[in-house]
């Protein structure tokens, strides 16, 4: 499998690793499952309208590692409504994924989405 | 870059590489030539290549064929076996373990008509030679089972299967290609009627294999097997038209030396290698919990290593570890498990999760201690990645 230098980056020396603990602005949103053999969760910090903090978790291949770790590196410092710009064809030209492997950008993609859609209803529940 | 891979190729030792470089140059004749010196030099070194790899193996010179290489002596064993007696027997046996280059001719040969049963191996890869017995009938033509398995090293009872399949009037055919130039080999001591090889696995050039083709023995008192294959190349009838086709003199060249270093520095490269397996095994159950050897230990290619890291994804290994260069359980880039793994009952999730590791002739210590030290930090990442 020819990867990418985008790819190979993330998946060696891997950003944004780990998990949020549970607090206010915090959601998590996962993908896939152990049996389908890609699990991607992103965790995300919102404080008002800004996603202040990003992290990744993986177990899949070298595409969902890097995957996830690009969604978790556009996600921080990113304003809450921007984040809905986020899509897996942007995943895709950005590390170059070739098309067997466009999946894993679905699954980010994916995770991201939910995990900023469930830390924006902590923050709103917080609100209320 | 550090290479661990010596099961899927080995370089070219610079005393074949030598060896080699005439038959590119001024000695360029070729073998069938008759007339003239330029093909006289090339087929005279055709022939003491022909003997030098007959040696290795304990074979007389005439009942090597030279090929391409082994997917091809491997094809001609098997459908050249199959076409000759067919009309006479109508099954085949082999091991679900072995090489495509076995398994696909066998399919294609069952989707001909042929009756072909694949059996299957205990969970260290060796066959159950009772099992093989109630396999084999009057009706085998012939029983293939590979000598030294590619992935996992196991070791096969090859003689014993051999004698198996010559009680019941079956021929006898191993894929010996890993085994040959690492472990003793002799074709007598096996009874082995059709054995393949190939020169890219022991340190010569790819393109160029041969298969053993047993010829009835003159002996007094000896068996009359008479192992008469159909060529499955038509045109000129070289190689005692068993293979036709212009023959790959440097690449053949080439194979001889090798298999000559092979013979006479097998023993001690046996030791060394074997002694540096165990060092990376060591070294890998020292520094990460969660390592399961795959195949046994005991019946086995010294410088083979198969281990499976619990809770990885192996394709996400095999990239992480960038400058070692080892395979995975994956058999190809749609994340397909390795056959051979699933065949020792391994899931498909662990199956993926494994690495070969091939040790070679030049592979040192500091190579081995760095590649341990490499692997456990990258399993430890992973494993410390996952969200599962």
């Amino acid at each position: 499998m020819d990867y990418s230098d985008e790819v190979l980056t993330r998946v060696r020396a891997p950003q944004r690793v780990g998990a949020l603990p549970a607090g206010p602005g915090v959601g998590t949103g996962e993908s896939g499952t152990l049996e389908q053999g890609t699990v991607i969760r992103i965790g995300v910090r919102v404080s008002g309208e800004r996603i202040v903090e990003a992290r990744f978790k993986v177990f899949g291949c070298s595409a969902a590692i890097a995957s996830a770790s690009l969604v978790a590196e556009w996600l921080e410092h990113t304003p809450v409504a921007a984040a809905a710009m986020l899509t897996p064809e942007r995943v895709v030209q950005a590390l170059q994924l070739a098309p067997e492997r466009e999946y894993v950008a679905r699954m980010a993609v994916a995770a991201a989405r939910d995990a900023v859609a469930n830390a924006a209803e902590v923050e709103s529940e917080k609100s209320t | 870059m550090i290479y661990l891979d010596h099961h899927a190729t080995t370089p070219v030792d610079a005393r074949v590489l030598e060896a080699m470089l005439p038959y590119f140059g001024e000695r360029f004749g070729n073998a069938a030539s008759k007339q003239h010196a330029f093909g006289w030099a090339a087929s005279d070194a055709v022939e003491r290549a022909r003997k030098q790899v007959a040696a290795l193996i304990g074979a007389s010179g005439k009942d090597v064929i030279f090929t391409s290489g082994a997917t091809e002596a491997n094809n001609l064993a098997i459908k050249g076996a199959a076409t000759a007696r067919q009309g006479e027997r109508d099954h085949l046996v082999t091991v679900a373990t072995e090489h495509k280059a076995v398994l696909d001719p066998m399919g294609r040969l069952a989707r001909a008509g042929w009756t072909v049963t694949v059996l299957p191996v205990n969970g260290a890869g060796l066959i159950d030679l009772n099992e093989l017995a109630d396999a084999i009938t009057e009706r085998t033509a012939l029983v293939s089972v590979m000598a030294a398995n590619n992935e996992i090293g196991t070791l096969q009872p090859i003689k014993d299967a051999a004698a198996l399949a010559h009680a019941k009037g079956a021929w006898f055919h191993t894929d010996a290609v890993q085994a040959v130039g690492k472990v003793p080999f002799d074709v007598e001591a096996l009874d082995a009627d059709l054995v393949s090889m190939t020169a890219h696995k022991l340190y010569g050039p790819k393109g160029a294999g041969a298969l053993y083709v047993r010829r009835p023995s003159t002996s007094p008192g000896a068996g009359k097997r008479d192992v008469k294959l159909v060529a499955q190349l038509d045109g000129g009838g070289h190689e005692r038209g068993l293979r036709s086709g212009t023959l790959n003199v440097p690449g053949i060249v080439g194979f001889g030396q090798a298999a000559e270093i092979a013979r006479t520095e097998m023993r001690e490269e046996a030791g060394r290698t074997r002694a540096l397996r165990d060092r990376l095994l060591q070294a890998l159950r020292s520094k990460t919990d969660g390592v399961a050897v795959n195949g046994t230990l005991d019946a086995r290619l010294p410088g083979n290593l198969n281990v499976t890291f619990a809770g990885v994804d192996g394709e996400a290994l095999l990239v992480s570890l960038g400058d070692i260069a080892v395979s995975s359980g994956a058999a190809c880039t749609a994340a397909e498990p390795s056959h051979v793994l699933v065949a020792l009952g391994l899931t498909k999730d662990r199956a993926l999760a494994s690495l070969r590791f091939g040790i070679g002739r030049a592979t040192t210590q500091v190579e081995v201690d760095y590649a341990a030290a490499k692997v456990s930090e990258v399993v430890a990442r992973l494993r410390q990645m996952s969200p599962v």
